[in-house]
């Protein structure tokens, strides 16, 4: 396989798992997600009084049987799902302390998905951000997507300062029709310009998933001796004597935390918080699981 | 308070003082670089950090440089205790006045023992803190250096035991300065010990210019360093003897209680021992003193004869005694040396009143003045002219040498000068008046009150003729104008006193005797206590030392004394033939104490410590090095909870996930 993100026996272990919408889409074809529209399927939704223009055959004879009234019976619409996978590029997505980079776990994490997604007969896109540049691959359903979204993400570098509230405007904007936006970011930028974005999603009626990528390092701060920081993004440096700060850092790391939680819970966003040194696939399998309908449901 | 160091080179250790704060500085200089995506954070965190956290670590820093400094004064071995100033103790020698009079045996308040132990202990405890320093002592009874072996023996030598002797400070300053000018003795310190008392100082003294000079004049700077004994010291009593003069089969004691309380009024019991036989009283008075004359009978007992009186032990033993010895009477020579007139009747019954102890008056004219015989006589009066020349010299020795002179004034004008003192002019009262005195010292003089209090009748003298006196005197009696009728000087050993009326009827009624008598007689009794002063001596001085050839054995039975230091101390002595009562001086019963602004005028560009002593002893100066490691580990202590403190906090914020 040419793509080292890539890993055969995870997605034949993964294929398996359906990754469901949590909220009702509106695709093009038939699927296997609910819609907001009523339709054709098996699945009953609810009775509503007949009004004039109705089709006729609709109606529920039984029912005007049992109460002389006409009532129509509907029944759920469903369709394809259309994902859309946010990567962010910027350049603190090259952060690795000592495992995979942050834009390497999100490669993995993006590409399996997508795999599972078109693989399931939905759609997949991907949008790629970064300060100037914002490269877009249209969800389609097709298997050849794959193939361009594994390409894009081979060949996507991690580069100056993250350009990600930007490009949520722009896919809330751009895309009509009910999606699912899976967003693959370590968040670093404006936590209210951020929230603002994600509220724009949800006015949209998008179905927002977040994978936020930490370093397990960037979370402990385990530093022991004086060290020069470098920001990745804008290069500027700090000498700093981490004794002295840790604290301080890590106060102001969990208050980063707590804000982006709020922000996506205001939005009912799917949070997932991971640091680069745990298992893709389990959470993948996480995702996939916590997306399942509850007993009862279909 | 001063600090001092017994291993002062070591302190060059407290560079090591700068060893945390070069690692500290070495290990911000090896930072190693990281590439950081959460700077936002770190920004943050640094912003934050940058005021209680970095003095949280400056003090962490502090905390390792204080131990590293309070470890190395601990080993350089610091004397406290304001003592000895910086370096103070890399002293080769020590050279310790030791005040040992009279007054250094009392006790202060609340201590056990006397302020002389209590200093002598204090610097034996201060002297095994240093390096063994010579030891040279003075002690103010010899005046003499002399080398002490070990600090150890201090307290065992005759040359530091109690005395009754009076100190010269000055002096024992000048021979310490006398003695490191002419011995190389390095680095040379004074230690004097003292209970500051005022006329030991003699803040007057001479002696204290050459003492300011000779300090400043010493090749090596040499520091005085002042042991203050000078605490207060309540309820204490002391006793003595103004005067014992013989008069036919009694002898008559004139004698001063003094009490440091004024307000206590209490009944004092009073022991009197007159060669061997003891009796006692109670003495009752208010005040501070209490002068009485006190006679007492000596049967039959012919020639010389001794005694003490004495009140019970007190805070200072060595006041609670005086003694006193007697030689056979001898009837009072009164030389009358007059101009002639009605006043030499008056004068001669006034000096030799008949039938009264064979007293003897001899009348002389000016130009028989060389015929006095100035060693047996017991009282001059002089009614002339004042002496000049040859006469006016002998008077002025008799009176130095504890004679007593009643000077009377000239009917003629004279302007001769005795003493300091011309006769004025001759002033009349206007007709009808008279002068009248209106003011005399009651307590002390001739005209002062008898012994059962009754007063002199002063104020019936009238007088119509006086003459002024002029010069500088101590006034005893004042006429109705403030002019002077009785004055005093006092030369010497002796006294002479100036009238400023005649004993003539032309002049005053002073010859109606209520006055004239009581005057005469008393300047008698004081020409003759001359005669008795010669078996009173004060200790320590030339007269109570045995001269070549005499023995000295102790005759009186109040107490044993040290052989040694016989020569210093109170008692009556046979020496050789002559008998001899020595007591304390009576400076050393005035517990007046220089103070601050008179010692800092004594010793104004001197280099002197003053070092307060409670009155327990205890050392001047003292180790401190095992509170400094107490102090080091404290630091260590703080320095560990300090650097601990991130740690635990850290565990418990370890993950924010």
């Amino acid at each position: 396989m040419k793509y080292d993100f890539l890993d055969p026996e995870a997605l034949a272990r993964l294929g398996a798992m359906p990754l469901e919408a949590r909220h009702a889409m509106t695709g093009n074809v038939a699927g296997r997600h609910r819609s907001p529209h009523r339709g054709s399927s098996v699945e009953f939704a609810e009775y509503r009084k007949y009004v004039q223009g109705d089709d006729t055959r609709r109606l529920d004879w039984k029912a005007y049987a049992r109460s002389d009234r006409y009532y129509i019976k509907e029944f759920e619409a469903d369709t394809n799902l259309r994902a859309y996978f946010v990567l962010d590029a910027s350049a603190s997505m090259a952060f690795s302390a000592a495992n995979d980079s942050r834009i390497q776990f999100a490669r993995k994490l993006a590409a399996t998905l997508s795999y599972l997604i078109i693989n399931q007969g939905d759609a997949a896109g991907l949008s790629v951000c970064q300060e100037k540049i914002h490269l877009e691959i249209p969800p389609t359903r097709r298997a050849a997507q794959l193939n361009n979204i594994f390409d894009v993400l081979a060949k996507t570098e991690p580069t100056g300062e993250t350009g990600l509230v930007e490009a949520l405007h722009t896919i809330a904007e751009k895309t009509n029709q009910r999606a699912l936006i899976i967003i693959m970011s370590d968040l670093f930028c404006d936590t209210a310009a951020l929230t603002d974005a994600l509220q724009h999603l949800r006015y949209r009626k998008h179905d927002i998933a977040i994978f936020h990528m930490l370093d397990k390092q960037e979370l402990q701060f385990d530093f022991e001796r004086p060290h020069r920081f470098i920001d990745m993004e804008d290069q500027t440096s700090l000498v700093a004597e981490p004794a002295l700060i840790a604290n301080d850092y890590r106060h102001a790391m969990e208050q980063f935390l707590i804000d982006v939680k709020s922000a996506c819970h205001d939005v009912h966003a799917d949070y997932h918080l991971i640091t680069t040194d745990q298992d893709y696939e389990k959470i993948i399998h996480d995702f996939l699981s916590t997306r399942l309908p509850k007993k009862g449901r279909k | 308070m001063s600090v001092s160091f017994l291993q002062q080179s070591l302190l060059w250790g407290l560079l090591g003082v700068s060893i945390p704060i070069i690692i500290h500085l070495l290990n911000r200089r090896r930072y190693r670089t990281v590439q950081w995506a959460a700077m936002e954070f770190l920004l943050k965190a640094s912003r934050e950090s940058r005021g209680k956290k970095k003095l949280k670590y400056i003090i962490i820093l502090t905390c390792r440089a204080l131990a590293i400094a309070a470890l190395i004064f601990a080993i350089a071995r610091p004397l406290v205790g304001g003592f000895l100033s910086w370096g103070g103790s890399n002293i080769d020698t020590v050279i310790l006045i030791l005040d040992r009079s009279s007054s250094m045996e009392q006790m202060a308040e609340n201590a056990d023992e006397s302020k002389r132990l209590s200093a002598i202990k204090s610097v034996q405890l201060s002297l095994e803190n240093l390096n063994n320093p010579k030891l040279i002592l003075i002690d103010s009874a010899s005046a003499e250096p002399q080398s002490i072996p070990s600090p150890d023996a201090l307290s065992e030598l005759s040359a530091t035991a109690a005395t009754d002797t009076k100190a010269s400070i000055s002096a024992l300053i000048s021979n310490a300065i006398d003695h490191i000018t002419e011995n190389s003795l390095g680095r040379t310190e004074i230690w004097l010990a003292s209970d500051l008392q005022k006329s030991d100082w003699a803040p007057d003294d001479g002696r204290w210019d050459a003492i300011r000079v000779g300090l400043a004049d010493l090749p090596q700077q040499t520091t005085l360093r002042i042991i203050s004994m000078a605490s207060a010291v309540t309820d204490n009593i002391a006793i003595r003897t103004l005067s014992a003069n013989r008069i036919n089969n009694e002898l008559s004691l004139e004698i001063e209680i003094i009490r440091s309380d004024a307000n206590n009024s209490s009944a004092i019991p009073v022991t009197y021992s007159i060669n061997g036989n003891r009796s006692s009283e109670t003495v009752t008075f208010d005040g501070q003193s209490y002068k009485y004359t006190k006679n007492l009978a000596l049967g039959n007992k012919e020639g010389e004869g001794l005694g003490f009186i004495a009140v019970p032990s007190d805070a200072n033993p060595r006041d609670n005694v005086s003694f006193f010895a007697y030689g056979e009477d001898t009837p009072a020579k009164t030389y009358l040396i007059s101009e002639g007139g009605e006043s030499n009747t008056w004068l001669s019954l006034a000096a030799a009143p008949p039938g009264l102890n064979d007293n003897e008056c001899k009348l002389l004219s000016p130009q028989q003045a060389d015929q006095i015989d100035w060693a047996g006589a017991t009282l001059i009066i002089w009614q002339a002219a004042l002496p000049s020349e040859a006469i006016a010299q002998q008077l002025n020795q008799y009176i130095e040498t504890g004679g007593a002179a009643l000077m009377l004034p000239p009917r003629g004008e004279s302007k001769n000068s005795f003493l300091g003192i011309q006769w004025g002019d001759l002033l009349t009262s206007p007709q009808g008046q008279y002068f009248i005195i209106d003011d005399w010292n009651r307590t002390d003089g001739p005209l002062r009150n008898g012994v059962e209090g009754t007063s002199i009748p002063a104020s019936k003298l009238k007088a119509i003729k006086r003459r002024d006196i002029i010069g500088e005197y101590t006034t005893i009696a004042t006429w109705s104008d403030e002019k002077p009728f009785l004055i005093r000087r006092v030369i010497g050993n002796g006294t002479a006193i100036f009238v400023a009326s005649l004993p003539d009827y032309t002049w005053s009624n002073l010859a109606d005797a209520d006055v004239l008598l009581p005057i005469v007689q008393r300047m008698i009794n004081l020409g003759d206590s001359r005669y008795s002063s010669a078996f009173a001596a004060i200790a320590g001085s030339s007269k109570a030392k045995a001269a070549d050839g005499e023995t000295r054995s102790r005759v009186d039975a109040y107490t044993e004394s040290n052989s040694s230091n016989a020569a210093y101390e109170a008692g009556v002595w046979k020496l050789g033939d002559r008998l001899v009562a020595t007591n304390r001086p009576n400076t050393e019963d005035e517990w007046l104490v220089l103070d601050q602004n008179n010692m800092e005028a004594l010793l104004e560009g001197i280099d002197y410590r003053l070092f307060e002593e409670s009155g327990n002893s205890k050392p001047l100066i003292k180790e401190i090095w095992r509170a400094l490691l107490i102090a080091m580990l404290a630091f260590l202590i703080i320095e560990a909870l300090l650097c601990l403190q991130p740690k635990s906090e850290k565990k418990k914020s370890k993950t924010p996930l």
